[in-house]
């Protein structure tokens, strides 16, 4: 008959329960090494195998390289388009020489969507939060003119 | 003596609306307070999963299915995942087994802490919303830590899994199972004995099993009626079999009893995740497989429990590596075709107690 | 003790004083509402492990002054087959009532600002009766047949909660004698010495749930539910004429347990702290008690809400009233 006193119970005692709350921004949350976050491309290892490109299931990763003059294959460009990237990991599962990383930054967002084309160069200054503050943050982080 | 003319009035409720959990439709023909006639619309969502799928390679598709149920995304991976290798006839190895029925089952608990907090929230009490949300929290931040996401995981491959649990992980989720039995109680202290959650969720939206079986529900509508129908134990796939649990039946067949069945499921799934961390075996995560997957020509079907019923995969294959057609059978969208016989002669509160107890989400209702 | 400014002849000083006081109350009042919905926020926040507002200003506390900032500056925007004057006088008219009840409640011992009616109990009852009307107009003036809706269906709830609250507190007169709340409160401290809440725990408890639903609060609040189709008798009033409406509920939250406090609690009676100070506390715990019951139930609906007035808490009121009266003729 008076199963709602219970739960009067159970509300008062939360309140000296700890609070769950994280104060995003000021406080960022801890993720973990795995965490899928937006990549960090290394060009000195890509061997330009193109695997990344094919097995990206929105096909947003595109590049291009070129032979240089000790016969390997070089990166000239590689742009991820974040519009359609899930962030779903399959690229770094088959890059060969781990040449695609995903760091723990998640931040994309902004103003214009010419930004969310990432290029080579972006994608190399991206770096996990823990190694410093990338050059490009805190002004509107372009793709680097596309 | 004249009648009084009542007209009846055509409503919209959604799609944007709180408490229909996505972006479902519902025209209501409303007399007074009285549903004559209601209709659920649905295709708000729709994103072509399954057409995209024709051109796609079955490793490209599993982080689409992430997105199809997306409160227990584990639970969809495994679907084509096993689909797949049922259709190869693939081994996966003994630790990847265990690892996924994990998973599997930890996400099925965090999907009915979200039906929890969501219908309670829908009826109008606020806590159990945020308890749920905070538990569930802690799920998340396991999965976090073991394949990088916290709601589209893509973690299951065809043979195995992608990553193995990290360092202290194991132990870490054999710490919450005691924890959540405790938050369990509270929950139910707080809900369950309540006179006024009672009188709104008890003898609502009340149907029989052979209605039940007349339209194809499966999960917990059907064993609501009293029907005894589990894919993990009457068709057993992966190694449920060797894992000692109940499956939960209600009696009435009405919204209470859907509350009730969902609550101890996942007092069940607790259950089963802690002798799986019991009985886990060291072992590889991933299993021989080719390189590039080829399912052999033919047509396949296979279906697992997720949390809302059965979860079926149809491919039909050409032999090559993407398959020709990929048909999804989501138990969302079946069960939602009771709403219209079950809303005919009830007033507007209950409908939003019988949509919620329903238990739909509309990722898996649109595909 | 003595009610010197009554017995005098109206002149233009006595007038001045009473509009000064009235002011006073005013902006206390509205300092106390302020205050009192900041508290919710934290109250039910910390009930479910949240901080509550904590960015604007120092602890938050000037959260509340930025809400009804924005709701102040926001357009003013009238449906346009509204009617017009109705839909602009019906905010005032749930308003005010609730402001003018605070008249006769007695706040300490030496009663500043209170008029000792010899009535009150009955004037707090059929001014509290007049927010109904506010709340039909605002319903009927919207020009929406969702608002009308909601507002007869808390027009139906606020009168059928009306009869129960008015037969508690009538157990409470019978008790001390006077409909006067100044002497129900001197009544509790001769005999039995007791606060009113222990012989009349009964009354106590139908005064406590006819009050959470003469609020509208939850688990009364079906006409504000956001889960249903509307948003109830409020949903074509934006800006201020919306801060009315909040203003007319919270106002009355502090009206009600003000009530509650003096009728059952002994008012401002205690040992050892000043007057007002006890009533404050004794207030404050009225207040935490809506919010606790906010934090913690569900929703009933309107069909077993009204059966519930009508068949439930009616009777028990008769009874309540029966037994005292029996109580009290034979002793």
């Amino acid at each position: 008959m008076f199963g709602f006193l219970k739960g009067l119970k159970v509300t008062f005692a939360q309140l000296a329960h700890k609070k769950v709350t994280l104060q995003y921004p000021d406080v960022m949350p801890d993720f973990g090494e795995r965490f899928r976050g937006v990549h960090k491309f290394s060009p000195e290892k890509c061997i330009v195998c193109n695997q990344c490109a094919r097995v990206c299931p929105t096909s947003c990763i595109s590049l291009s390289g070129s032979r240089g003059g000790d016969k390997k294959l070089h990166i000239d460009t590689y742009d991820i388009n974040f519009e359609i990237c899930i962030l779903c990991d399959l690229c770094t599962e088959v890059c060969p020489t781990e040449a695609i990383q995903m760091t723990d930054r998640f931040e994309l967002a902004t103003y214009s969507r010419v930004d969310l084309y990432k290029n080579i160069f972006w994608l190399d200054d991206n770096r996990r939060r823990s190694e410093g503050i990338i050059e490009s943050e805190g002004q509107n982080a372009t793709g680097g003119g596309k | 003596m004249a009648e009084i003319r009542t007209e009846e009035l055509l409503m919209n409720i959604g799609p944007q609306h709180p408490s229909t959990h996505g972006v479902l439709r519902v025209v209501v023909k409303v007399d007074g307070e009285i549903i004559k006639e209601a209709e659920p619309v649905v295709g708000y969502l729709h994103r072509g999963t399954e057409k995209l799928a024709e051109d796609l390679q079955y490793t490209q598709i599993i982080p689409y299915t992430d997105r199809m149920d997306y409160l227990s995304s584990m639970v969809n991976n495994h679907a084509i995942v096993t689909a797949v290798e049922h259709a190869m006839d693939l081994e996966v190895p003994e630790r990847a087994e265990h690892l996924r029925v994990i998973v599997v089952e930890l996400n099925r608990l965090m999907s009915h802490l979200v039906f929890l907090g969501t219908y309670l929230l829908d009826l109008g009490a606020m806590s159990p919303f945020l308890y749920a949300f905070a538990n569930r929290e802690r799920v998340v931040d396991y999965f976090n830590r073991l394949c990088g996401a916290r709601l589209t995981y893509n973690y299951m491959r065809v043979g195995g899994v992608k990553w193995d649990a990290p360092d202290g992980w194991i132990e870490d989720v054999k710490t919450f199972v005691p924890h959540m039995r405790k938050e369990l109680d509270m929950l139910h202290d707080l809900v369950t004995g309540n006179e006024i959650f009672l009188n709104r969720v008890k003898g609502i939206g009340v149907y029989d099993t052979d209605y039940a079986l007349s339209l194809g529900l499966s999960g917990i509508n059907l064993r609501c009626t009293g029907f005894n129908w589990d894919l993990r134990k009457n068709k057993p796939y992966s190694i449920y079999d060797r894992f000692d649990f109940d499956v939960i039946v209600g009696q009435n067949g009405d919204c209470f009893d859907r509350y009730m069945c969902h609550m101890k499921e996942i007092v069940e799934s607790l259950k089963i995740v802690e002798q799986a961390l019991e009985q886990i075996p060291d072992g590889p995560v991933m299993g021989k497989v080719p390189k590039i997957l080829r399912v052999p020509a033919g047509e396949y079907y296979h279906a697992i429990e997720g949390t809302r019923g059965e979860l079926g995969v149809y491919i039909v294959s050409e032999g090559k590596d993407k398959p020709y057609r990929l048909k999804f059978r989501r138990p969302s969208f079946i069960n939602l075709q009771v709403l219209p016989d079950l809303l005919r002669g009830q007033t507007m509160s209950n409908l939003i107690a019988i949509l919620g107890a329903v238990d739909i989400v509309l990722g898996e209702v649109d595909a | 003790m003595d009610f010197t400014w009554l017995d005098k002849p109206l002149e233009f000083s006595t007038v001045l004083n009473m509009i000064i006081g009235a002011v006073i109350v005013l902006a206390f009042i509205l300092g106390v509402v302020t205050y009192t919905i900041y508290f919710e926020r934290k109250v039910i926040g910390w009930m479910q492990w949240r901080i509550g507002p904590n960015r604007v200003g120092p602890l938050g506390l000037l959260q509340s002054i930025a809400d009804v900032l924005k709701l102040l500056i926001k357009e003013d925007i009238v449906p346009a087959k509204a009617d017009r004057t109705v839909f602009l006088i019906a905010p005032i008219i749930a308003f005010f009532p609730s402001f003018m009840v605070l008249a006769v409640i007695p706040f300490t011992a030496t009663h500043v600002f209170t008029a000792a009616s010899n009535v009150g109990v009955v004037y707090y009852i059929a001014l509290s009766a007049l927010t109904i009307i506010g709340v039909v107009l605002g319903g009927w003036a919207s020009n929406n047949k969702y608002s009308l809706i909601g507002g007869m269906r808390s027009a139906a709830q606020m009168i059928s909660y009306e009869v129960p609250l008015a037969m508690s507190m009538l157990g409470v007169v019978l008790m001390a004698g006077s409909l006067n709340l100044v002497k129900i409160v001197e009544a509790q401290q001769e005999f039995p010495y007791v606060w009113y809440v222990v012989p009349q725990l009964l009354g106590f408890i139908i005064f406590i749930i006819s009050a959470v639903a003469e609020l509208n609060r939850t688990p009364f609040d079906l006409p504000e539910a956001e889960s249903e189709l509307v948003a109830g008798y409020f949903t074509e009033y934006s800006g201020f004429r919306f801060a009315f409406y909040m203003l007319a509920e919270y106002v009355y939250v502090f009206a009600m347990s003000a009530l509650g406090t003096t009728l059952y609690f002994g008012g401002w009676s205690g040992p050892f702290l000043p007057g007002w100070l006890w009533f404050a506390i004794k207030v404050s715990c009225f207040i935490f008690f809506f919010f606790w019951v906010r934090a913690t139930m569900p929703r009933i609906r309107t069909d077993q809400l009204l059966s519930f007035a009508w068949k439930v808490l009616i009777p028990l009121a008769l009874l309540n009233l029966v037994g005292t009266a029996v109580v009290k003729a034979l002793f």
